[in-house]
């Protein structure tokens, strides 16, 4: 077991415990387009006023129920802190929809990986750029999509 | 057990005393309380207490009302040691904890002005009114309206627990009325009394709203009502200024410097 482990092989498909139900179609919650933050622009309406949930890429696979319990009555912007460049841009466009979209509170989801936290980082940053302050929430997603911590940062 | 479970806790202490000495175990402190009309299964569950924890309360209640019941026991894992849990407020609700902070350096300070009071010769009556000021405008106006106002408008304002609050604010709004009419009189057993009387009511109400009332309200609020309530709270704060709060922790500051050194003179 060595180098990155954002990057490191795991093969978790022998797990059986599956529980929860499959039956039934969810539908999507996403009521916006685009979603990747260098694609988004803080002026967008869906933006205005809400509650935002930054999501790392991954997120949303490793969940199971990503749409319900966490996109639902939320816009969103999606990044990756390891690979995406210019992430300045990032922080910039979160002060942007603090200060000027208003937005009623950012959520952001990450992976438990180490670089992962970078996103979370970037989120802080942008929060203590903006002369506006709003709730923060961090929440971290485990490998096998198990909600390790939710808290307000 | 379902019908225990929606039965005043007070009927059931009454009928079962053991029960009150269950739930004191568990930090669950009934027995003390003056309404007594919550339903057993809202007194567990504003506790929050881990699974297992719950269920072998659950089991020793049931043990103790009906002794003859064949109840299952529930299975505990001994080597699972329940975590001491750590609270964590969501920003509105801890920017509440954080003034409670303050008005705790006031209490603890009562004791010492009420001893200062007693032994002068004339009561110092500009200090006590400084005092009535300070839990006046900061503790009640500043502080209590932010809670009556905006936090347990987001509850069931008819739950007991919320009931109590605005009992125990009110009962505080009378010890200073008490206080108050103490200074002008010069009767220092009425100010003493009521200092006292005072302290002794915030010291379990803070500890209630820190431990049990705050906590439990976070869990029932959504993302939406946390950014929501942080802005009304931050527009009520930005109503009275800044300058507010900042002057009143001077004061407490300077009370302290003046009675530190009258403790070591
Ligand atoms: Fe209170
Ligand atoms: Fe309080």
């Amino acid at each position: 077991m060595s180098g990155c482990p954002g990057s490191r092989t795991i093969d978790f498909s022998e797990k059986t415990n599956q529980e929860g139900s499959e039956t039934g179609k969810r539908p999507s919650q996403l009521r916006q387009w685009p979603i990747q933050m260098h694609l988004v622009s803080p002026h967008a309406p869906y933006f205005q006023g809400k509650d935002i949930l930054l999501a790392a890429d991954c997120t949303a696979f490793a969940l199971g129920d990503f749409h319900k319990d966490y996109l639902k009555g939320k816009s969103i912007g999606i990044a990756c802190p390891k690979l995406d460049s210019d992430q300045e841009v990032y922080v910039e466009k979160i002060k942007s929809l603090i200060d000027d979209a208003k937005i009623n509170t950012l959520t952001v989801i990450i992976m438990q990986v180490p670089c992962c936290f970078g996103l979370a980082q970037i989120a802080k940053e942008g929060a203590e750029k903006a002369s506006r302050k709003i709730p923060v929430k961090q929440v971290v997603v485990g490998l096998e999509g198990n909600i390790l911590s939710e808290e307000w940062i | 057990m379902d019908n225990v479970l929606n039965k005043e806790i007070k009927e059931i202490i009454e009928a079962c005393p053991e029960v009150g000495r269950i739930l004191d175990e568990y930090g669950i402190g009934c027995v003390p309380c003056s309404v007594g009309s919550c339903l057993l299964k809202d007194v567990v569950g504003i506790h929050n207490l881990d699974p297992e924890r719950e269920a072998t309360l659950m089991y020793r209640i049931e043990k103790a009302i009906y002794p003859d019941r064949d109840v299952p026991k529930p299975v505990v894992d001994a080597t699972k040691k329940a975590a001491p849990k750590k609270i964590s407020y969501s920003p509105p609700v801890k920017k509440l904890v954080d003034e409670h902070v303050l008005i705790k350096r006031l209490l603890a300070l009562i004791p010492t002005i009420v001893d200062y009071i007693e032994s002068s010769l004339n009561v110092d009556k500009d200090l006590i009114l400084r005092c009535v000021d300070f839990i006046r405008t900061y503790a009640d106006k500043y502080h209590h309206m932010k809670e009556e106002d905006i936090l347990f408008k987001y509850v069931d304002e008819n739950a007991e627990i919320i009931q109590i609050m605005y009992k125990d604010h009110d009962t505080g709004r009378d010890h200073i009325r008490q206080v108050v009419e103490g200074a002008e009189k010069g009767n220092k057993a009425q100010i003493r009394e009521h200092l006292l009387g005072y302290r002794e009511l915030l010291t379990q109400h803070i500890k209630k709203e820190d431990e049990i009332l705050y906590p439990w309200i976070d869990r029932q609020l959504s993302t939406t009502q946390v950014g929501e309530m942080f802005r009304r709270c931050n527009e009520a704060d930005a109503s009275v200024g800044d300058e507010l709060p900042r002057k009143y922790e001077k004061f407490i500051a300077e009370l302290e410097e003046k009675f530190l050194q009258e403790v070591t003179k």
